[in-house]
């Protein structure tokens, strides 16, 4: 196979199927555990429900934020994981690359970063990518948590962004084209494996926390 | 036998336009300074190449490109320095006395000549396709294939099967390298290629005896070694994430990236960006168009001319998205239901 077929390939007929499955799949994880609803409770709620679901939501990303929590206690877990997020969003949208192909997906135009901003983003994510897998690693509470799942999600990111970075690092030599369809070929591995997995988080975020908040209300107790 | 340099004097140049075209030769092929004198002697005292130049399935639009190459040696002496002994659009005779001659050719210089194919090779129904003096186009390749020295597929038709390869390939069109399988073809792809560089390929030739080294398609590294994108002048601007984003918008005047435009230079090997075209003057991009990606495989059925690269090819948009969110949608509170009709409610 040709470096050019096999690129057509992965930014083709494989990258169809892998959104039609991670759309499909998405939305199918959410709402099977949307309607499996709650047993009833015939219990008057005690406070807000509702509202609170919404505080819950909004104020959980800060509620930790307090300098000893992040920087005596779970350092790593606290600047790894906002640096990784931070990286890992910021590249997926806003690359130049990247934002015309949400553009065309949804039909919104995305603004694009500059090289410069994006690579300082890429070696952030990369970098405590890294910390954040000896952590799991290393850490025994969290050793007992961490599964091949999440071994494997981190393999596969820290590998999509290191080929990324090369890609637009590259300066000159004909195996680019190799190198830009692997960078291509594992994200879409990943966007395929998404639904499959515990990086689907992104959706049952909102609606633990949500329900976090929404239990908190119902008894009338503060979080 | 008449060499580089008689040419030269026998058109009134001086010593220093020769001298000139021997420095551009050898930096075209890559070859060390040090090597200029090698060069100097060889273009003084080797005879000029042998060349039959076969068409098939073409638009003669590579043969255009050729004459036109003026960067290494003036158009008057490169036509009398590359002897084409057999060309059907360039040659006098016709008829009968051109395949004459043709044959002649391949006798006196057999082992020696460097065999040009323009075109792609049809191959199907016994090549009733195409055919030349009522002969198929097959036949004549493997004839003129068999004493070459040199095979040079020039072009993306001879090089990768090209336009008449393009779906649904009603000819059934297959590149040189195919139709003479076990035989090396250097593949000069392009629509059409850089003059300069089937010129410099086939003094490359002369000076050396040799192929040139190639890739692992058959083309010259030299040439087809980096991405325009690599080379591209406008590459600060993609580094800088600054876009045209119409042809004639702020961003277009100023000269920024044509990616969005669709420009395929991060994915095609060819020296566009550095040998440039028309004598040095200029490229596609320098004039304000994307690169059309030409001397890549099957570039035509691509398509997406105008389309930026990164965008799924075949097309996917917010109707296909909501498609795959509306049947996720649907099977996963069905099967919530489901297993909340077996828990009985609760
Ligand atoms: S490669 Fe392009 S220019 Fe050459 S024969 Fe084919 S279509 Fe014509
Ligand atoms: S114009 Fe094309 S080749 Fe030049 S930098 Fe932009 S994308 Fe690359």
């Amino acid at each position: 196979m040709t470096d050019v077929a096999f690129y057509d390939f992965v930014r083709g007929p494989l990258l169809r199927f892998a959104l039609f499955v991670f759309f499909l799949g998405i939305a199918y994880r959410f709402f099977r555990v949307l309607f499996l609803g709650l047993p009833p409770d015939y219990a008057k709620p005690k406070g807000n429900p509702y509202l609170m679901a919404v505080k819950k939501i909004v104020i959980k990303p800060t509620m930790g934020w307090t300098f000893n929590e992040i920087f005596s206690r779970r350092a790593i877990n606290f600047i790894g994981g906002f640096l990784f997020h931070l990286g890992f969003i910021g590249l997926t949208f806003f690359v130049p690359a990247h934002a015309l192909l949400w553009k065309e997906i949804t039909g919104i135009p995305f603004p694009v970063l500059p090289n410069i901003v994006s690579d300082i983003l890429a070696y952030a994510a990369l970098g405590s990518l890294i910390a954040l897998t000896m952590h799991r690693a290393l850490n025994p509470v969290l050793k007992l948590l961490t599964g091949k799942d999440e071994y494997f999600a981190n393999f596969l990111i820290a590998m999509i962004l290191f080929t990324g970075l090369l890609a637009t690092r590259w300066a000159g030599g004909g195996s680019y084209i190799w190198l830009l369809s692997l960078h291509m070929f594992l994200a879409d591995l990943l966007i395929l494996y998404i639904p499959f997995s515990r990086l689907s988080h992104f959706v049952y975020y909102f609606l633990s926390v949500g329900f976090m908040g929404w239990n908190a209300g119902k008894r009338g107790v503060s979080f | 036998m008449e060499t580089l340099y008689d040419i030269y004097r026998r058109r009134g140049y001086s010593r220093r336009d020769f001298l000139k075209s021997a420095l551009l030769l050898s930096t075209a092929l890559g070859l060390s300074s040090s090597m200029l004198t090698d060069v100097v002697r060889a273009l003084e005292t080797k005879p000029k190449p042998v060349v039959i130049w076969l068409e098939f399935q073409d638009c003669a639009g590579c043969t255009e490109s050729f004459i036109r190459s003026t960067s290494l040696l003036p158009a008057d002496v490169l036509l009398d320095y590359v002897s084409l002994e057999y060309h059907e659009i360039l040659m006098a005779p016709s008829g009968f006395y051109a395949e004459e001659s043709k044959r002649e050719a391949m006798e006196k210089h057999r082992g020696k000549y460097v065999l040009i194919v323009e075109g792609s090779v049809s191959p199907d129904r016994g090549g009733a396709y195409c055919t030349v003096a009522g002969r198929s186009n097959l036949e004549l390749l493997k004839e003129a294939a068999e004493g070459a020295g040199l095979i040079i597929a020039v072009g993306s038709c001879a090089s990768w099967g090209g336009i008449p390869h393009a779906y649904p390939n009603p000819t059934g069109a297959i590149p040189v390298s195919e139709a003479l399988r076990g035989r090396q073809v250097v593949n000069i792809p392009g629509c059409p290629p850089i003059g300069d560089v089937m010129v410099s390929v086939i003094a490359g030739y002369v000076l050396t005896g040799k192929s040139p080294e190639l890739d692992s398609m058959g083309r010259p590294k030299t040439f087809y070694g980096q991405t325009v994108h690599d080379r591209c002048y406008r590459r600060p601007f993609y580094n800088a994430g600054r876009f045209a984003s119409s042809f004639d918008d702020e961003g277009a005047k100023k000269g920024y990236c044509l990616y969005r435009l669709g420009c395929k230079g991060p994915v095609t090997r060819n020296a566009c960006a550095t040998i440039r075209w028309n004598g040095g003057i200029s490229f596609p991009i320098q004039s304000g168009h994307p690169c059309f990606g030409c001397s890549e495989p099957d570039f035509w059925d691509r398509g997406m001319i105008y389309t930026p690269l990164s965008v799924v090819s075949g097309g996917f948009g917010l109707k296909e998205a909501l498609a795959g969110v509306a049947v996720g949608t649907a099977v996963g509170v069905s099967v919530a239901y489901m297993n909340k009709k077996l828990r009985g409610g609760k």
